[in-house]
């Protein structure tokens, strides 16, 4: 690979200098620039320019005109170009997310390192948040597609929720088509699997069947919903709708996690269990991003008015013998 | 014998993590003597350490390790990598009987993918990693016929490497993929791109996806 100098021009001809490369993608690599350190710039490697630099290109200015219309701090949105000692495009110019990655939020050992005190209020409010910021998205006829916990960043101190690598999404711009080309089996709904992402559509339908997973994995501290007691892996369970919670504890793995679900709102476990089973094979099924709005605002007012616990069960920890909202 | 389990037992039921069972199959006959047997053990503490430095990574690689030099041990049962508190020092002594080592590791493999299905954990493709300086010394025939088809089936991922003088047609047997020889003694280096594709597989959202691997050119050669 060639040394990347450590200089960008933006579409001025201004020089910017870059500070330290903060990280190291599939695509690119983001580095800080010196004198903004709230400031980032994604270069991608020069293969992938010398491949489908044409296209990225086009697709990231169709989301820089997109920007002043819909996008605010909360996306981390294509904001400036970004050109090497030669003029070329090498990449983009955006903020920088602050925070922690809701992988973390989303996992029952870790959480309590990156959110310490993290409770069932805090969740449903960064939920409602991604939403939020979701919603906004889809107005503006943009698609994650890429459904990715790495990808969704929550500052611990209050509830702000930022997305990154947006360059991946789905948009349509003026009549043209621009597809996410990325996706994870593990997070895309039946009717997407096995068809190559280059070629996919995504629709409201198919975004809140992954959306339903995001928000599944954080209130269950990590467990996905079709990890299954001796059962195949999740994808194929995910094809099957083969969702083990809807039905009394068969098959759902030992441990918190059942009690984790019991202690959601009857509302909330409803539109998990049709989403995940019917909701599997037939899109129109599934609870939409407004239906998961209003049930966890509904929720986070129970905790407020304390009808709901706001208590999270954690692994290893005795039991409680009182339980709300049993069945 | 030394202990590395903390809370083993309940590791499967409280930790949420899809896991990558790694295991690692490493000659230590009395050709490694010296120098190379130094740097394997060097090799495998720097490899346990980064992976510990990599919250993801920790929770999601379990590692299991047999050697076979003379006779065939397990050194480490499979563990999750946070909760491995010490690796023990391998010594080189004896022959290589490499094709029972290598049949101990697929048992190893197939008993745990199977505790993995039992509690509804996911699981990533385990790797089976083989690091040998010579030939076996034994039956292996069976064993790499075995460890192939399962890398045909996508069920494992099999590396072998081969260090200094490594017949590596033999070692390449035991996958689809040749074997690659080690840049002199760089284990330490091998080691820090295991652990790098490590957390590169941990981090991945799908459990069933092809992962990129990091460039292996900071240790292989021609």
């Amino acid at each position: 690979m060639v040394a990347r100098a450590l200089v960008v021009t933006d579409s001025q001809g201004k020089q910017r200098r870059l500070g330290r490369r903060l990280e190291r993608g599939g695509e690119g690599e983001i580095f800080a620039l010196r004198d903004r350190p709230d400031v980032i710039v994604k270069w991608y490697y020069p293969e992938v320019l010398d491949k489908r630099g044409e296209e990225l290109h086009r697709k990231v200015e169709a989301m820089r005109g997109l920007r002043d219309a819909h996008m605010t701090r909360d996306v981390c949105w294509p904001l400036i170009r970004v050109f090497d000692e030669r003029h070329r495009w090498i990449g983009f110019a955006m903020y920088r997310a602050r925070g922690v990655k809701m992988s973390f939020l989303a996992h029952a050992l870790l959480c309590e390192r990156y959110f310490p005190g993290l409770d069932r209020r805090r969740i449903v409010a960064y939920l409602i948040r991604f939403i939020e910021i979701v919603q906004q998205l889809h107005e503006a006829g943009v698609c994650i597609g890429d459904y990715n916990l790495n990808n969704v960043f929550c500052v611990p101190s209050s509830g702000q929720v930022t997305l990154i690598d947006c360059d991946s999404y789905q948009l349509r711009v003026d009549g043209t088509f621009y597809p996410c080309p990325v996706g994870s089996p593990d997070m895309t709904p039946k009717e997407h699997q096995g068809v190559s992402f280059r070629h996919t559509v995504r629709t409201p339908r198919s975004e809140a069947f992954s959306l339903a997973i995001v928000l599944f994995k954080c209130l269950m501290l990590g467990r996905h919903p079709y990890d299954i007691v001796g059962g195949d892996d999740p994808v194929r369970n995910l094809r099957r709708g083969n969702f083990a919670y809807g039905r009394g504890q068969r098959d759902v793995p030992q441990g918190v996690w059942y009690e984790l679900w019991r202690e959601l709102p009857d509302t909330l476990r409803d539109m998990f269990v049709t989403t995940f089973t019917v909701g599997a094979d037939a899109p129109a099924q599934r609870a939409t991003l407004a239906q998961w709005h209003a049930a966890l605002s509904d929720y986070r007012e129970a905790m407020a008015a304390g009808r709901c616990a706001v208590h999270l069960a954690k692994p290893g920890r005795p039991r409680r013998s009182q339980v709300q909202h049993a069945r | 014998m030394a202990t590395y389990r903390l809370n083993r037992d309940s590791d499967l039921i409280d930790n949420p993590s899809p896991r990558c069972a790694c295991m690692l199959v490493l000659d230590t006959s009395a050709s490694m003597s010296g120098p190379p047997i130094r740097e394997l053990n060097a090799g495998v503490q720097a490899f346990i350490s980064a992976v510990q430095e990599d919250d993801m990574a920790a929770c999601s690689v379990e590692l299991g390790v047999i050697t076979a030099g003379g006779k065939v041990t397990e050194q480490l049962p499979f563990t999750t990598a946070m909760n491995i508190a010490q690796c023990r020092q391998f010594t080189a002594a004896g022959l290589t009987p490499l094709g029972s080592a290598m049949e101990l590791a697929l048992d190893r493999l197939e008993e745990r993918t199977a505790a993995y299905r039992k509690a509804g954990v996911a699981y990533y493709q385990p790797w089976l990693v083989v690091i040998s300086d010579g030939v076996p010394t034994d039956q292996w025939q069976a064993a790499s016929t075995r460890a192939r088809t399962l890398a045909q089936q996508r069920k494992l991922v099999v590396m072998p490497v081969g260090v200094e003088e490594a017949d590596l047609e033999a070692l390449s047997a035991f996958s689809t993929r040749p074997a690659k020889r080690l840049d002199g003694l760089k284990f330490r280096e091998f080691f820090l791109w295991l652990s790098a594709s490590m957390s590169r597989v941990s981090a991945s959202a799908s459990i069933t996806d092809q992962v990129k691997l990091p460039p292996t050119d900071s240790w292989d050669s021609i």
